[in-house]
């Protein structure tokens, strides 16, 4: 008898912290953020014309490569867009060419100051794919949740 | 010789008044909303990196948006959207292209707020249908601010919604633009 309700017990037990396990995760795994790159490992580490001529030559490709992977990218800075609400756009590339790689920067990690066009410039983002110039104001690979890499 | 500079001079005005006519961004907002009233939590993400042309001659109107550059609040929701639902490996990008009908009543030299009626074609998820939607065309110290909501029904796009949460999951997307044009100097 004492052997029957200790096991029973035992197993009461193992469900519950079963149950609770599932539980946690689930709330875990349903909460979850998108990871924060700063500390993320590059995938790829490639030049900023290089990417683009990537793309370029084969889209199809170069998606199968890059597209969800984070990619360290070095270039030099052409210009610094920024939207209406205060999100700033590098765009990395060869000044001279209408192409580029527009990287959307993590809200977290806003620059305090401006960086200056031309300057030389690492970025961490994630490569969402690539946008052919088909509207005549030249192609773009565009990356997201992107972080500077101090060199 | 003071023909050939005339002919320069001209071609100068032509290429200048040119390049007034067409506007555009590549920092657009477009974001979509599948909510219901049963959804147990909101369901919508945003792209800040699309990309818009309008031709102020013709009317002539397009969107480009890669599928994968939508942002949403929980990342799980971001993955089901691209895997399960867009399946954005297999179709990157969705675009519309379309006119302006009432183009002629639309003043981009003076600042104002112009309703526009839009008609095109909007490929998305492999699939391509004709839409018509009322908008917003704001016209302000140059720019060009176009903006408009209007519905998706997602399996016209024969984008398809599990049978375990059909009645979490709108099956008409709340579609948004909201996008502020440049002159396209080039």
């Amino acid at each position: 008898m004492n052997k029957k309700k200790k096991n029973l017990l035992l197993f009461v037990l193992a469900v519950f912290i079963l149950a609770s396990g599932t539980a946690f995760y689930a709330y875990k795994e349903f909460n979850r953020k998108a990871v924060d790159l700063s500390d993320a490992t590059a995938a790829h580490k490639i030049s900023a014309t290089e990417l683009i001529n990537s793309f370029a030559a084969n889209e199809t490709e170069s998606n199968a490569k890059y597209l969800s992977q984070i990619i360290e990218i070095s270039g030099t800075l052409k210009k610094m867009d920024q939207d209406e609400k205060g999100n700033n756009i590098l765009v990395l590339g060869d000044p001279d060419s209408m192409s580029s790689i527009r990287c959307s920067l993590d809200s977290l990690h806003s620059l305090q100051e401006p960086l200056k066009p031309g300057s030389p410039i690492t970025v961490k983002g994630i490569c969402t794919g690539f946008m052919a110039d088909d509207l005549g104001i030249g192609s773009d690979v565009i990356l997201t949740r992107c972080v500077p890499v101090q060199q | 010789m003071k023909q050939v500079l005339i002919l320069i001079a001209l071609f100068g005005c032509f290429t200048a008044a040119e390049a007034q006519n067409r506007f555009f961004t590549k920092t657009g907002k477009i974001s979509f909303d599948a909510t219901t009233s049963k959804s147990p939590e909101n369901i919508d993400g945003i792209n800040k990196n699309s990309t818009c042309v309008l031709d102020a001659q013709t009317g002539d109107i397009q969107f480009s948006v890669l599928m994968k550059g939508f942002e949403f609040d929980r990342a799980l929701m971001m993955e089901h959207f691209n895997e399960n639902y867009v399946e954005s490996d297999k179709f990157p990008k969705t675009t519309f292209k379309g006119n302006i009908v009432n183009n002629s009543a639309i003043n981009y030299t003076k600042d104002g707020s112009y309703p526009a009626k839009v008609k095109g074609k909007l490929s998305m998820h492999g699939e391509t249908k004709e839409i018509e939607t009322a908008g917003t065309i704001t016209i302000k110290n140059g720019k060009v601010m176009v903006s408009a909501t209007f519905p998706a029904l997602l399996s016209d796009y024969k984008v398809g919604i599990p049978q375990l949460v059909a009645d979490k999951v709108a099956k008409t997307a709340k579609i948004t633009v909201d996008c502020t044009l440049d002159p396209l100097t080039k």
